[in-house]
């Protein structure tokens, strides 16, 4: 907000109108009194350029204050903390707003952290439950590995599952968090490809899907767990939107001017066109997730997630009834490669 | 047979660990109490052990500097917290290698096995298996009989190999897929049936025709 002339003269409104008034009623008494009408004009006028001196004084004074402050609130990354940075202010009033602002301040910190804190609270929870789940579920894994038959596959089909779905809420929490959480080295494309598809194995297995790897042998710098994490969800979306003969897989990798390009196309029912844009938005199911197939919107939209933060591409192709491509792109490094 | 030690307080997990470990032909100590475990080192001497680092009392990185100050025997830990920094501490603190829960069975097997031989060359190298006079040569990729040896692709050493490890007993076609997937070659049904009538024509050439018996709906057996 603008601090203007006018808008301070209407604010001085009562003391002005109080000083014409003053004014007239001396110039009426000075008159009565039989004094001349030039020298009451005179003092008439001294009074008013006096009023008029002290108003634009007064407003020019203000003014200074308050451009300065707000210059200082601008300049601060949390805006919120300018009544700790700015000087006491001198009039009462400004004191009382002062005051009141600080009060207003010390409560609404208060409140951020406790939420901050409840957050963290949250998120370590989320992680600490996350970390515990894997223990039963390792039981349960090595307990059908040693009896193996249909039924126990079947579980452990399901199980890849659950195990997804754990990890689903790791990194939704992790997604949440400021923090970088991840480990940038140098891995294998073939080795981020092959524990995907190991993890889903029997789900992949039950549904018939071929798959074919090409091209893998390049390295990339990334962290291979939220690689993993990403692949894992492209893949399962393969799975669910495959087509009902001879669904298949193809996952190779290529060079681009700037990097190395990850694919994985499957051969699956495809995506609209009109839903392609919104499939990285968040509890976006589209017209595949409406036509009876179970949909959250949360896979895609984590990946987009996870890839912006490990500062990959992510990006998607399809045409209904034919393909649907996933493409990785991963940006050259620009550190040097020392050989070891 | 390689000594595995396995230190892990979930009973269950060690139980049926154990289990996996000793029907993959590994011989397997579990020392009794958490608080003695370096002289359980001492006194098994084992050639691997498997740490888990979420340990009542004692952490696994504890227990690893512990053992390191007289040992040094291969270590994998086996953990379910896979921060960064717990991957960072473990190979630190001389950890040979990190596994997350929940581990893939086959993946942890072959860790196992990769460090084994790593760390003993001479004594744990896979020479290769025997059965009913047939010798087959992973290494070489060969399998051969009374002085006459043949080829084998990649797909068709596995599925011999697998068969081989699991002789006497029926073995699904869906472990034999499960098992090649394992080793990253996608295969699908159609194409075990082709690759395990490939193996028995080469058998065939070299005098075993018969090695390999089909029961039907059930899987395949020598």
């Amino acid at each position: 907000m603008t601090f203007t002339f006018s808008e301070y003269i209407k604010d001085k409104a009562l003391t002005i109108i109080l000083n014409i008034l003053c004014m007239f009623f001396l110039a009426f008494y000075l008159l009565a009194l039989g004094n001349e009408a030039g020298s009451v004009a005179l003092i008439l006028l001294v009074w008013g350029l006096l009023l008029a001196a002290a108003m634009i004084a007064g407003y020019l004074g203000r003014k200074r204050y308050f451009d300065r402050l707000m210059e200082t609130a601008e300049s601060l990354e949390q805006r919120y903390l300018i009544a700790e940075v700015m000087e006491k202010p001198v009039s009462i009033q400004d004191r009382q707003f002062y005051t009141l602002l600080r009060m207003a301040n010390k409560s609404m910190m208060e409140r951020i952290t406790s939420i901050q804190h409840e957050r963290r609270d949250y998120k370590d929870y989320i992680e600490q439950w996350v970390h515990e789940i894997k223990t039963p579920i390792s039981a349960i894994k090595l307990i059908c590995e040693n009896n193996r038959s249909d039924a126990t596959r079947k579980v452990l089909s399901e199980l890849e599952s659950t195990e997804r779905y754990v990890e689903q809420a790791l990194f939704y929490a992790r997604s949440e968090n400021v923090e970088k959480d991840y480990l940038i080295k140098e891995v294998p494309l073939s080795q981020c490809v092959h524990a995907a598809i190991a993890q889903n194995k029997r789900i992949l297995l039950s549904n018939q899907m071929s798959i074919q790897t090409e091209g893998l042998e390049q390295t990339v710098y990334t962290d291979s767990k939220w690689l993993e994490f990403i692949l894992d969800q492209v893949l399962i979306n393969a799975v669910q939107y495959r087509r009902e003969d001879d669904p298949s897989l193809r996952i190779w990798a290529e060079d681009v001017q700037n990097g190395v390009r990850l694919c994985v196309e499957d051969n699956g029912i495809g995506i609209d066109a009109s839903d392609l844009p919104r499939v990285f938005d968040k509890g976006f199911t589209g017209q595949n997730g409406r036509s009876g197939k179970k949909s959250t919107g949360i896979g895609l939209y984590l990946c987009r997630r996870l890839a912006d933060k490990l500062g990959l591409e992510l990006s998607l192709m399809s045409k209904r009834g034919e393909f649907t491509r996933v493409v990785l792109c991963f940006p050259k490094g620009t550190f040097v490669k020392v050989d070891k | 047979m390689p000594k595995l030690m396995l230190v892990e307080d979930d009973p269950s997990i060690r139980e049926e660990l154990a289990l996996l470990l000793r029907n993959n032909r590994y011989d397997v100590v579990i020392p009794s109490s958490f608080y003695r475990v370096a002289d359980f080192v001492k006194q098994e001497k084992p050639d691997l052990i498997l740490l888990d680092i979420n340990l009542p009392g004692k952490d696994g990185f504890q227990m690893c500097t512990e053992i390191r100050s007289f040992s040094s025997v291969p270590i994998i830990f086996v953990t379910s917290r896979a921060t960064d920094m717990d991957e960072l501490s473990s190979i630190t603190l001389g950890g040979d290698d990190f596994i997350t829960k929940p581990y893939n069975s086959s993946i942890l097997l072959a860790r196992i096995a990769a460090l084994l031989k790593r760390a003993y060359p001479d004594s744990f190298a896979d020479h290769g298996l025997t059965y009913r006079g047939l010798d087959l040569n992973v290494a070489a990729g060969t399998v051969s009989y009374q002085g006459k040896s043949v080829e084998l692709t990649k797909n068709e050493l596995k599925i011999l190999h697998y068969l081989f490890l699991h002789h006497g007993t029926i073995v699904s076609r869906a472990d034999i897929i499960e098992y090649l997937w394992d080793n990253e070659m996608f295969v699908d049904d159609n194409t075990l049936s082709v690759n395990v009538t490939r193996i028995r024509r080469k058998l065939e050439s070299i005098g075993m025709g018969d090695l390999i018996s089909t029961k039907r709906g059930q899987g395949y057996m020598i």
